[in-house]
């Protein structure tokens, strides 16, 4: 992303997730995310087949009959 | 050594009758209320309560029961451990609305069951989401061994309460970093465990999938009894896996006979100062390590630290920052709010490379047992330093302070951070990471042991 694109994109979804920002704000994150995008760009880069799963966040309880 | 005790003389003196539990605190309260004017350690404390405590210990001895391991030892934590009947503050603006905690945090209980007194709180980078403690709604810490330098983040208030001898023992926590910076710069020993080691119950988080809780002590055996006294599961904690304890300070004698210890390169010599490199060196000759070893994919792992930490974080406080954002910390403001605006692909793309990556960090461990590296690029810079030179290339001073930390965290490993003094820092320190396999804490206290017990790895009294 170009610095312009990058600060069109943190405006639009700024609205999306209803995050009020002012001009110079919106400017200063999107430096960060700009610096960020740059890191994303090397995991982008990095061999990852479809079989990858992501690391385990989430693990069902254990299930126990007649208990809510 | 230190005109203070130590953690592990406190808990022997008081063990033995040699000093009362109130004699201790009293001696703590006392160095508090010296220095803390000018370290800016403590965000609050609670003297009368810690007072009542040390009685019920003296009280407990005076009748012949048992002590705890820790009985009398003072001690303090960041202030984003809930202690009952106190708002917890998590280092922000914003909290002071909340509601007081109703119950202490798991290991604050654990510590206390121990026979530890807790004397207060202790600054941090707001919401954790920092490597310096230049915190602007609570003062900068005071790096005890030269006063306008940063302490590091973002438990740097623990740090520096164990550097100026304020009290022997604190707690932190660390999801990139926040132990092991403040330990490295403040010159101080610092447990991180293995992600999921440790019960997270009871503190303010920060980013769910790489928060640890660990501890800060001035002496190796005393952070090894603290260790011991803070294991258990806690089935009410999705993020605990400890399903048993392993205590650790009865092995720690053994040193590394036995151990195959290696030296991290690459990544961890290209983003480290020649200071940083000679303390590992140092580290290195005590325990006879004299092979380098590459750490896999390190860059990519800071990467998706880095990405994860934003996303998580950003996306923790968004309601917040919607309605709030003017009383966010301005140093850290505006990275929560790009991180909350973060693609879900780079979120997602991190999450996948870490499960890949825990796989070839684990392959490592079949070759070695300890690996060494800086836990900082550089010794402690002053406060307000926007920028670090390393090797030749610029970097940002705050988020860079991590960089050496930031790809061991990701895979989960254990870390204890050695306190040595290398030339070339003006007489500050740098730590060394001491790392082993995941779930192998034992192999890393018992090297810092050896370390400890060398002499090249040692806690300084500052010039307070």
């Amino acid at each position: 992303m170009t610095d312009d694109e990058t600060l069109r994109y943190v405006q639009a979804s700024a609205v999306a997730v209803g995050l009020p920002l002012e001009a110079t704000q919106a400017k200063r994150v999107a430096a960060h995310l700009q610096r960020t995008s740059v890191l994303a760009d090397l995991l982008d880069a990095f061999p990852l087949g479809d079989a990858e799963e992501l690391a385990e966040i989430y693990c069902p309880a254990p299930y126990r009959a007649g208990v809510a | 050594m230190s005109m203070h005790s130590t953690l592990l003389q406190t808990a022997r003196a008081v063990a033995s009758g040699e000093q009362s539990a109130a004699e201790a605190l009293e001696a703590s309260i006392a160095r508090i209320e010296a220095t803390d004017a000018r370290v800016n350690a403590f965000t609050g404390t609670r003297f009368e309560a810690a007072r009542l405590q040390a009685q019920r210990v003296d009280a407990m001895r005076t009748r012949g029961e048992p002590l705890g391991a820790l009985a009398g030892v003072p001690f303090a934590v960041k202030n984003l451990f809930d202690i009952a009947e106190e708002v917890t503050l998590a280092g922000s603006k914003v909290n002071r609305a909340n509601p007081p905690a109703t119950t202490d945090a798991v290991l604050i209980q654990r510590l206390q069951a121990a026979g530890a007194i807790l004397v207060g709180s202790l600054n941090m980078d707001e919401y954790a989401y920092g490597f310096t403690t230049e915190n602007t709604h609570y003062g900068p810490t005071h790096n005890p061994h030269k006063l306008g330098h940063i302490v590091g983040g973002s438990s740097g208030g623990s740090g520096a309460a164990v550097a100026a001898g304020q009290v022997p023992l604190t707690l932190g926590s660390d999801t990139n970093g926040s132990i092991r910076v403040p330990a490295s710069l403040c010159g101080v020993w610092g447990i991180k465990p293995t992600f999921g080691r440790l019960s997270r119950r009871g503190t303010y988080p920060f980013v769910d999938s790489l928060d640890h809780l660990g501890a800060f002590a001035d002496d190796l055996g005393g952070l090894a009894l603290t260790y011991d006294a803070m294991q258990g599961s806690d089935p009410l904690d999705p993020g605990c896996f400890a399903t048993t304890v392993q205590p650790v300070s009865r092995s720690l004698a053994k040193g590394v006979d036995g151990l195959r210890v290696g030296l991290l390169g690459g990544w961890f010599e290209e983003m480290a100062s020649d200071a940083a490199r000679g303390a590992v060196a140092s580290a290195g000759a005590v325990l006879g390590a004299n092979s380098t070893v590459v750490w896999p994919d390190a860059a990519q792992a800071r990467a998706a630290a880095f990405i994860i930490s934003a996303s998580e974080g950003g996306a923790l406080h968004l309601q917040r920052l919607r309605m709030q954002a003017a009383d966010f910390e301005p140093l850290s403001v505006d990275r929560f709010i790009a991180g909350a605006l973060q693609p879900a692909a780079w979120y997602l793309r991190a999450q996948r490379f870490r499960r890949a990556y825990r796989d070839k960090v684990n392959a490592l461990f079949r070759d070695w047992d300890v690996l060494l590296a800086p836990a900082t690029p550089v010794a402690a810079p002053a406060i307000g330093t926007e920028w670090l030179e390393i090797n030749g290339q610029r970097f940002p001073c705050r988020p860079s302070m991590g960089l050496l930390t930031q790809p061991v965290s990701f895979a989960g490993c254990p870390v204890v951070t050695a306190p040595l003094w290398p030339d070339g820092t003006d007489g500050l320190p740098i730590g060394v990471q001491v790392i082993a396999a995941p779930w192998r804490e034992d192999l890393a206290l018992r090297a810092g042991w050896s370390l400890a017990q060398s002499g090249v790895a040692q806690v300084r009294e500052s010039a307070l």
